[in-house]
């Protein structure tokens, strides 16, 4: 087990190292520059110098990336040119915001996904079963934005149920330390997470239905059955367990997916996210930032795998690692 | 085959209401009379730092403005000419000692919000703030004609010019913004945009900092000990939206009381729908312009094989249909403007002499100049070559882009080739600084004067600056620089323009599409709104809620 660990943190490593060196590469090479007109207004060239002297981009691309990799070893991101402050403090204000957004679309997106997909397994081919399946199919067919537009659009502007984006009420709730306030960050939190949610939700449901399926009809649960266990044991306990697999490797590759692919989502609903973040980074050319986003994602991918490794041995013991 | 039997129906989840009936009990608060209101902007830009010596983002100036003071600010009138127009602000009164000197005296009762006062030391620290290369102020050009700044005594600041011109006072107070020397005397000059004092600044204005939550809100607080008089809005809130949709969005749901500018006809029409909302038209600050290059893309040592020949430029500007394209794309919004000009210049004419939309001229000229349809293709040619340029334009402005496609249209039928390179908002600027283009469709916001902008874009100071298409007429710039530097009355200064941007229409280095009318729009319980066309929130200190206007949202207290 140590060893496999071992292994598998090295080739974790090596991985981020690099997406970080090729992102770093690419986004120093790709055309455009960090210095350019601000509010349709021009730039000088003394300014636009000054600051590339200041931030270091007149430096050869090997100094800058062999400066860059001496600070990410001590912990330093780096300065963001377009945001004016340490990278590190901007991503510790939109990764919790991200996280939260997509921790609750996993639970939306698995909750109700399971619950869906056994749901029909167990009504294969009757009405609701066939209902289901083609409104899953719909919404899966949906592009996200899509949906939360038309989510934004009816249950916040046209009923009012929701606010139409932010994170908070910034004049009742400026910060989450009440009750009150808990609840207003939820509040503002159900249309994105719902959004994000949903769309994974109904393809989660059909892989599980298709798992439950192929479970079901194997001896096992036959045999289950005929010793008399109750129906609901059988489902929930023997088929259930055994239907999970290509869940959890769906679940590793999710994970890191919402975190980093919540950029639409965060866009319509205003949530200041690592998604928002990077894509303004991205067109403002604001490298420091780019990179670590990178990073970021890199890692969730990472952590998602190994979480989805690890969980493997939970559903199925015959596939637990054992040591060398 | 084997197959599952249901167990159990699936109840509906309540979660939803129940959490939406816990926000709905909000905290009301009891805040009561003439200065409760709580005003929420909301906006697609957010400031970068709040230090306004070394930011020019519209978003910034109008957060600063109510946290820092300039000496005195620009009439309604726009008038920036003279001093008569001015309004005091710090300064409580001004004189001229000699033409070239002028003397400000500060008024005693203002105070940094830390409780010390203002001096003359700290408009002499500002203006070496602004001044100096190592801070790299975006405005330092704009200071280039003021030799010095000297304190006389606590109260009094001297400013000295290096000579006479129509626009000395405006140079010695639009640009700055008063800074405290007590709080940032020690910030080393070269580390300004790294300065923790941006992130929570001290000012001397109507409003103190209270909060900035990054990526989501900033949230100011009236000083109600303001020497000018306790501002009506206790509260200041912007919101920061990914882009103006939203911003509009937030407004019509009722998240949001203010936007500054509404765009598209599509939002404008959403708010006019609006019954609580008040919409406030206003000259706008932003002119565009199709621009030609007359240097080969990329060499500026060469001419442009097309846009050097001048009747060429000339026979693609009477193609253009101007008028057309500002109904099409902006409706009543925009005006075609008469020159390279915002609504908000004063040497605004409508009499000034263009170019007119005429298409037969216009293909009489380029058959005349031996580009024809040799082959039937529908695109004029000469020796082999057909006329055709490629024109570059941003993906981030939706204006931008669809004025490509109607300008191409438009090209195509007098037989012109028009290819469109679409490119990111970072690759426009790069691609236009370095001359890599043949023409672009560009925009650029203006000071409320032309004698900054006009000669930084289109004269040779302009070359490897902003003046990407690389015009240059020497009688043009003559005129230029009389117009800037003529002491000899407003009206000789606007005929003065007039004349040389006569003569540059007549070049055609450009055709100049629009230039926008803004609206904004607020809730109509907020009242006495005066909006300053050059920056529309420069008034706001007096805009008020009455009292039996207010609603939960002025009235909570936390």
């Amino acid at each position: 087990m140590a060893a496999w660990l071992v292994r598998r943190l090295a080739a974790s490593i090596a991985i981020i190292w690099a997406v970080v060196t090729l992102t770093f590469v690419i986004v120093h090479l790709a055309h455009g520059s960090p210095c350019g007109q601000s509010d349709g207004r021009p730039v000088s060239p003394e300014v636009c110098a000054a600051l590339t002297r200041q931030f270091g981009l007149d430096q050869p691309i090997w100094v800058q990336y062999y400066k860059y990799l001496g600070g990410l070893l001590h912990g330093d991101l780096g300065w963001s040119f377009a945001l004016q402050r340490p990278v590190a403090d901007a991503l510790a204000e939109a990764l919790p915001n991200t996280f939260t957004l997509a921790l609750t679309a996993l639970i939306v997106d698995f909750g109700l996904g399971l619950a869906l997909g056994i749901y029909q397994a167990a009504r294969e081919r009757r009405f609701a079963d066939i209902a289901l399946g083609n409104v899953a199919l719909f919404v899966n067919s949906m592009p996200t934005f899509w949906l939360g537009l038309v989510l934004l659009l009816v249950f916040a502007q046209r009923l009012g149920w929701f606010p139409v984006g932010g994170p908070r009420n910034p004049i009742l709730c400026p910060r989450v330390d009440s009750l009150a306030c808990v609840a207003d960050f939820a509040w503002h939190l159900t249309l994105p997470a719902l959004t994000l949610g949903l769309v994974g939700a109904a393809g989660t449901a059909r892989y599980q239905r298709a798992a439950m399926l192929e479970v079901v009809r194997q001896d096992f649960v036959r045999t289950a059955r005929a010793k008399g266990v109750r129906e609901r044991r059988v489902l929930l306990v023997h088929a259930l367990r055994n239907a999970l697999l290509p869940l959890i490797t769906l679940f590793g590759l999710t994970f890191p997916f919402l975190l980093t692919g919540a950029v639409l989502v965060e866009t319509v609903f205003a949530w200041p996210g690592m998604g928002r973040l990077a894509v303004t980074a991205i067109l403002q050319r604001d490298y420091p930032i780019v990179t670590a986003a990178a990073l970021v994602a890199s890692v969730m991918v990472v952590l998602g795998n190994l979480l989805a490794d690890a969980l493997y041995g939970v559903a199925d013991p015959r596939i637990r690692v054992r040591g060398a | 085959m084997p197959t599952i039997r249901p167990t159990r129906r699936l109840t509906p989840a309540a979660a939803l209401a129940s959490l939406v009936l816990v926000v709905g009990c909000a905290r009301k608060g009891g805040c009561t009379g003439d200065y409760c209101g709580t005003l929420v902007i909301a906006t697609a830009g957010e400031p970068d730092l709040l230090l306004p010596a070394v930011s020019d983002r519209a978003v910034t100036r109008d957060v600063a403005d109510q946290i820092f003071l300039k000496l005195a600010d620009l009439g309604l009138s726009g008038n920036t000419v003279g001093d008569e127009d001015f309004q005091p602000l710090l300064a409580e009164r001004w004189e001229w000692d000699t033409p070239t000197t002028l003397v400000f005296h500060l008024d005693p009762r203002a105070r940094w919000q830390d409780g010390r006062a203002v001096t003359a030391a700290d408009v002499a620290f500002t203006y070496d703030i602004y001044t100096d290369s190592l801070v790299s102020s975006p405005f330092r050009s704009s200071l280039r004609q003021i030799a010095a700044v000297t304190t006389r005594d606590s109260l009094t600041v001297v400013f000295r010019f290096r000579q006479r011109y129509p626009e000395m006072f405006y140079d010695a107070v639009y640009h700055m913004r008063i800074l405290p020397s007590h709080l940032l005397r020690e910030v080393p000059r070269s580390q300004w945009r790294t300065a923790a004092f941006g992130r929570a600044p001290v000012g001397d204005g109507p409003y103190r900092f209270v909060a900035w939550r990054a990526g989501e809100s900033l949230e100011l607080a009236a000083d109600s000990t303001f020497f000018l008089g306790r501002p009506h809005l206790r509260r200041l809130i912007w919101r920061f939206t990914p882009d103006q949709q939203v911003a509009v969005t937030q407004l019509i749901a009722g998240d949001a009381d203010a936007v500054e500018v509404l765009i598209t006809p599509d939002s404008r029409d959403r708010a006019r729908a609006d019954t609580q909302l008040a919409i406030y038209p206003y000259k706008g600050a932003a002119y565009g312009y199709l621009g030609f290059n007359f240097a080969a893309p990329g060499d500026t040592t060469k001419p442009h094989p097309l846009f050097e020949d001048r009747e060429l430029r000339r026979a693609l500007e009477m193609s253009v249909d101007r008028a057309a394209l500002v109904r099409n794309v902006f409706g009543d919004m925009a005006k075609v403007p008469p020159g390279p000009m915002s609504q908000l210049f004063w040497i605004w004419d409508p009499e000034t002499r263009e170019l007119p939309h005429d298409s037969a001229r216009a293909a009489r000229t380029l058959t005349r100049l031996g580009w024809t349809d040799s082959d039937g293709d529908g695109i004029r040619d000469r020796d082999g070559h057909p006329l055709a340029f490629r024109l570059l334009v941003p993906t981030t402005s939706a204006v931008r882009r669809q004025y490509a496609r109607l300008l191409q249209e438009q090209f195509r039928v007098m037989g012109v080739d028009v290819q469109l390179d679409e490119v990111d908002f970072s690759v426009f600027n790069e691609r236009a600084r370095a001359g890599r283009f043949d023409a672009l469709v560009n925009t650029w916001n203006t000071d409320p004067t032309p004698s900054s902008g006009i000669p930084q874009s289109w004269t040779r100071a302009g070359f490897g600056r902003s003046n990407y298409g690389r015009y240059e007429n020497p009688a043009f710039e003559r005129l230029v620089d009389r117009a800037v530097t003529s002491v000899a009355g407003r009206d000789e200064s606007k005929r003065t323009w007039r004349a040389a941007i006569e003569i540059l229409n007549q070049d055609a280095p450009a055709v100049f599409l629009f230039a926008t009318e803004n609206v904004a729009a607020l809730h109509k319980r907020v009242t006495d709104v005066r909006i300053r066309p050059d920056s529309w929130l420069a008034l706001l200190r007096t805009w008020r809620i009455p009292a039996d206007r207010l609603t939960d949202r002025d009235r909570v207290e936390r």
